[in-house]
C-alpha cells in the first residue's frame, strides 16, 4: 500500500496500476485470485454434497417423502437468495472466505438438488438397473456399480457450472457489500472500489480484474462443456 | 418405361475418422404396380438405398456414382426443391417405428390432414377433413372422427402404423417404399398391415418397394425380390425362381 | 383428468395458500432472528445515544418486546386486512413505499423479460437452422462469452464506455431531477439497465432453444414430414418448434421471478429506485415490515411461477400426459 501513488494509471512501476487505496492492481490479481477460486471450489464442494445428499434421498425415498423434500427446496427456493445470505452471514458472524463460502454454499444448493432427484428417477427406471438387480444384485452393488458411473458425469458437469456460479456469487456479494471486506483481497471485493472509479475514471480498476474474473469463468464454462459433450454421433434428419 | 430405375449408384458416408462406403455400384428397376421386396441383413444398405432414392441421407452422406431416373428423367442432380415435389406426390414412404415416425406432439389426425394439404392444397378444411376420414377408414382405423384428436400415445404400435401409412397415402404416391414398416409390429398385426398394402395396390395401382429382413414376408407378398449385402445388391429376379432356388437360407 | 377441474383447482389454490404461508413464517423468523438491531433503522445514529430506557420505550412503541409468535399473530392479523405495517426507515405505510417504487422494477424487469422472451427463440431458431456452420459457432462463442461477464461487471463497463467515456447517457437513476415525465428522458435511463438485463439472459435461453430444436431434428418424425414434401424450414417451424414450445414455455415461467426479482444488482449499480434496491437495504438494515412485503412478493411471484410452469408442461405437452409427468426444470440462482 502506497498512498502517494493512489489510483495511478497502468505503466512501468504498476503495470496494472493501483487502485483508490494505492494497491498495486498486478500483485492483487494474483492474490485475489486465490481467495476466489478457493470461495468458488469451498462452496460448490458444500452445494455439491448437499444437492446430492438430497437429491438422490429424495429421488429413492416413497413418494410421500420425495414430495416433502421437493416442497421444502422449492419453498427454499422462493425465499429471496438475498435475505437468506444475509441471514446466514448474521448467523455465521464472520466476514472471512471460510464463512461466505459457507453461506455460498448453503443458498446455491436447491436448483442442483432437482436436478439430480430427476437424473436418479430416470436411472432408476432403466432396465440395466433393472437387469442387474434380476442377476441378484444387492442396493449398494446396484448404487455403486451402475449407478454411480451414470451419474457421475452430469454431477461433474453441474458442480463445474457451480464453481462458476459461486465465483459469481462472491463476485456480486463483495461487490455490493455483502461479501468481503475491502481488506480481504479477491476479484470482488477489489471490484467493490468501482463505483469510485467510475468517477475517478480511472478505468484499470474496473476493467482489469473483470477481465481476469470473466476469464476465470470463460475456462470453467469450457471446462463444463468439455465433460458434458455427449458422444452422440446422430445427424440431423432436416437437411 | 420403367417407373423407377436406379444406375451404378454409390453412396458413402464421410466421417472424421474416415470414409465408409455404404452402396456399392447398385442397379434395379421398378415397373409399374409391382412389389420388390428389397432383402438383406441388419446394415447391408437396405435402408440406406431407400433414402438415397428419396434423397433424405444426412450432410455427410456423398454420391459418388450413379444415376436415378423417374419416368425416364434423370433426378440425380435435383436440389432439395425440386425433390419436395416428388416427395409426397411421386414417392412416399412408411417407416419402421410407427412411434417415432409421428410427432408426439401433434393429433393424428393434424398430422395427416397436413398431408393431405401438401398434396391438395387447393381443398377447402371441409373437404380436407373428409379426406382424411376417409384415408382413416380406407387403411382400417375404426371412428375416424373420434381418432383425429388422439395423440400417438394413446395409439398401439399397429395402429400408429396405420396412421403413418394413411399419411403416406394421403401423397397418392406412385411409388411407396415401405422401410421396415412391419418389423416393429406384432405377427397378426404385420400379416394385417401386409394385405392392406397388397390391397391398396391393387386399388390404387402403385408400385411398392418393400424393404424386410423377413423371407416370409418377402414371398407372401413381393413380385420380385432383390438381395443386399455389404452395399451390393447382387441378386434380383422373381419371386418364384429365387424361393425355389432356396434363397432363404442364404440370407437368414 | 381423472379428477374434475374445481377439485383439482382447489387443490393447487391450498397448495398455494400453504405455501405462502409458510414462507410468510419463513421469512419473518429469519428476519428476526438474524442478530442486528431495527432501531438502527428507525433512529439511525441516534440509537447510541439513548438510554437504555429509551430504547427500551421505542422497541415497545414499534411492537417489538413481545415474544416472536406474538408478533408474528399481530402481523398476520394485520397483513390480512391489507396493513403491513410501517417501514422502520422511511417512516411511512409500506405499501406507499413499495408502491413508489414498484413501476421502476415492473418496467425494467416487465420490458427485459418480454424481449428475452421474444428474442431467444428468433435467435435460437437462427442456429440451430445453420447448426455447425461458421455463423452458428460464432454466436455460439460470443454467446457462452457474453454469459461468463458477470452482471454487475457488464453494468460498470457499460457505465465506464458509454456514461463516462463517451457521455451519451445518463449513470444512475430512473429519470433526470425536473423532467420526470420526459418519456425520451426515461428511455435514455432505461437504456443501459435494460441492456444488462437482456444480455445477462438471453443468451441462456436461446441457447436451450437452439440445443432442444437440435434435439428434435433428430427425431424420426422429422423424416415422415419431409416425405409429406415439406421443406426443411416448414418442418422446423411447424414440427420442431412444436416440441419445443411446451418447455420453452415451462422454462420461460421459471425465468420470469428470475428475471423480474433478480434486477437488483442491476438496480444497485444504476441506482436505480425499484424493488430490488429497497430489498437490499430492507434485509441490510433489518426493516422488518418492508422485508416481509417485499420478500413475499417475490417469494409468491416464484411459487406461482412454479405452479405454471409445472402445469404448462403437465397440460401441454402430450409426451409428459403419456409419462406422467416428472422434472420441473432448473432455477438459476442469483
Amino acid at each position: 500500500m502506497d498512498l502517494s501513488h493512489c489510483n495511478a494509471a497502468p505503466g512501468r512501476e504498476f503495470f496494472f496500476g493501483t487502485d483508490a487505496l494505492g494497491r498495486d492492481i498486478f500483485s492483487m490479481i494474483w492474490h485475489g485470485g486465490r481467495i476466489s477460486l478457493l470461495v468458488g471450489v469451498l462452496a460448490t464442494a458444500i452445494s455439491t454434497v448437499l444437492a446430492v445428499l438430497v437429491g438422490s434421498a429424495s429421488g429413492c425415498a416413497p413418494a410421500w417423502a420425495d414430495g416433502v423434500l421437493m416442497r421444502l427446496t422449492e419453498l427454499v427456493l422462493s425465499v429471496p437468495g438475498l435475505l437468506l445470505t444475509v441471514f446466514l452471514q448474521a448467523v455465521l458472524g464472520g466476514t472471512d472466505a471460510f464463512c461466505l463460502s459457507v453461506v455460498i454454499g448453503l443458498t446455491g444448493w436447491m436448483s442442483m438438488a432437482k436436478v439430480v432427484r430427476t437424473e436418479v428417477l430416470q436411472l432408476k427406471n432403466t432396465d440395466y438397473v433393472l437387469a442387474a438387480r434380476c442377476l441378484g444384485g444387492g442396493f449398494f452393488h446396484v448404487l455403486f456399480r451402475h449407478m454411480v458411473p451414470n451419474f457421475v458425469p452430469s454431477v461433474l458437469f453441474m458442480a463445474v457450472m457451480n464453481v462458476r456460479n459461486a465465483i459469481v456469487a462472491e463476485a456480486t456479494l463483495s461487490f455490493m457489500g455483502l461479501g468481503l471486506p475491502v481488506e480481504t483481497v479477491s476479484w470482488g471485493s477489489m471490484l467493490s472500489l468501482s463505483q469510485d472509479a467510475l468517477l475517478t475514471r480511472s478505468w484499470w480498476t474496473i476493467l482489469i480484474p473483470g477481465v481476469f474474473l470473466a476469464g476465470t469463468l470463460l475456462c470453467l464454462t469450457n471446462l463444463g462443456d468439455y465433460m458434458r459433450k455427449s458422444a452422440s454421433k446422430r445427424h440431423s434428419n432436416l437437411k | 418405361m420403367d417407373l423407377l430405375q436406379v444406375k451404378d449408384l454409390s453412396v458413402s458416408f464421410c466421417r472424421p475418422e474416415g470414409e465408409k462406403e455404404a452402396l456399392k455400384n447398385v442397379s434395379f428397376s421398378l415397373r409399374k404396380g409391382e412389389v420388390l421386396a428389397v432383402m438383406g441383413e441388419a446394415g447391408c444398405g437396405k435402408s440406406v438405398l431407400c433414402k438415397s432414392i428419396l434423397k433424405l441421407l444426412p450432410d455427410i452422406a456423398v454420391v459418388r456414382t450413379g444415376h436415378i431416373y423417374v419416368k425416364g428423367e434423370e433426378i440425380t442432380g435435383y436440389s432439395d426443391k425440386q425433390m419436395q415435389k416428388l416427395r409426397g406426390s411421386f414417392f412416399s414412404a412408411v417407416f419402421q417405428n410407427p412411434m417415432t415416425a409421428l410427432n408426439p406432439c401433434m393429433s393424428v389426425g393434424e398430422q395427416i390432414v397436413e398431408a393431405v394439404r401438401l398434396r391438395h392444397p387447393q381443398l377447402s378444411r371441409g373437404e380436407r377433413r373428409q379426406k382424411t376420414e376417409e384415408l382413416m377408414e380406407l387403411v382400417g382405423l375404426d371412428h375416424p372422427k373420434e381418432r383425429v384428436g388422439q395423440y400417438p400415445f394413446q395409439l398401439s404400435g399397429g395402429m400408429a402404423q396405420r396412421c403413418v401409412i394413411a399419411i403416406a397415402l394421403a401423397a397418392e404416391p406412385e411409388v411407396l417404399f415401405a422401410d421396415e414398416a412391419t418389423t416393429a409390429l406384432d405377427v397378426t398385426v404385420q400379416a394385417q398391415i401386409l394385405e392392406l398394402f397388397l390391397e391398396l395396390r391393387k386399388r390404387m395401382g402403385m408400385s411398392i418397394v418393400l424393404i424386410t429382413h423377413n423371407p416370409g414376408v418377402a414371398a407372401q407378398t413381393a413380385n420380385r425380390v432383390a438381395l443386399m449385402r455389404g452395399g451390393e445388391l447382387y441378386r434380383i429376379g422373381d419371386v418364384e425362381e429365387m424361393f425355389e432356388e432356396g434363397i432363404s437360407c442364404e440370407i437368414t | 383428468m381423472k379428477k374434475g377441474y374445481p377439485v383439482k383447482l382447489l387443490k393447487e389454490t391450498l397448495k398455494f395458500t400453504l405455501s405462502v404461508l409458510v414462507l410468510s413464517v419463513l421469512v419473518f423468523g429469519m428476519s428476526r432472528l438474524a442478530p442486528g438491531d431495527p432501531l438502527y433503522a428507525y433512529y439511525g445514529e441516534r440509537v447510541e445515544k439513548m438510554s437504555v430506557v429509551e430504547q427500551e420505550q421505542a422497541r415497545a412503541r414499534l411492537g417489538l418486546d413481545e415474544p416472536l409468535p406474538g408478533q408474528y399473530v399481530r402481523w398476520f392479523r394485520g397483513a390480512v386486512h391489507g396493513d403491513f405495517g410501517i417501514s422502520y426507515q422511511y417512516k411511512t405505510d409500506v405499501k406507499e413505499v413499495i408502491a413508489a417504487r414498484i413501476g421502476n422494477t415492473l418496467l425494467l424487469g416487465g420490458l427485459g423479460f418480454f424481449l428475452v422472451f421474444a428474442l431467444a427463440p428468433l435467435l435460437g431458431i437462427f442456429c440451430a437452422w445453420r447448426e455447425d456452420k461458421a455463423v452458428d459457432r460464432l454466436i455460439c462463442r460470443i454467446g457462452t462469452v457474453t454469459s461468463c461477464i458477470p452482471e454487475f461487471w457488464l453494468s460498470l463497463l457499460l457505465l465506464l464506455v458509454f456514461a463516462v467515456w463517451l457521455g451519451w447517457l445518463p449513470s444512475s437513476g430512473a429519470y433526470s431531477v425536473g423532467k420526470e415525465g420526459s418519456l425520451a428522458d426515461r428511455a435514455a435511463h432505461l437504456i443501459l439497465p435494460l441492456a444488462v438485463v437482456v444480455l445477462g439472459h438471453l443468451w441462456y435461453y436461446a441457447f436451450q432453444v437452439r440445443n432442444r430444436l437440435l434435439e428434435e431434428v433428430r427425431a424420426d418424425y422429422v423424416l415422415l414430414a419431409r416425405m409429406k414434401g415439406m421443406s426443411g424450414r416448414q418442418v422446423l417451424y411447424r414440427h420442431c418448434m412444436r416440441g419445443v414450445l411446451p418447455s420453452y414455455l415451462s422454462m420461460m415461467a421459471l425465468a420470469l421471478p428470475h428475471i423480474l426479482g433478480g434486477t437488483y444488482v442491476v438496480e444497485t449499480v444504476f441506482s436505480y429506485p425499484g424493488i430490488g434496491t429497497l430489498a437490499y437495504e430492507s434485509a441490510r438494515y433489518q426493516d422488518y415490515n418492508l422485508l416481509m412485503v417485499v420478500s413475499l412478493f417475490t417469494g409468491t411471484l416464484v411459487i406461482l411461477c412454479n405452479m405454471a410452469a409445472r402445469i404448462v408442461s403437465e397440460r401441454i405437452d402430450p409426451r409428459m400426459r403419456a409419462r406422467g409427468g416428472v422434472d420441473g426444470g432448473e432455477v438459476r440462482r442469483l
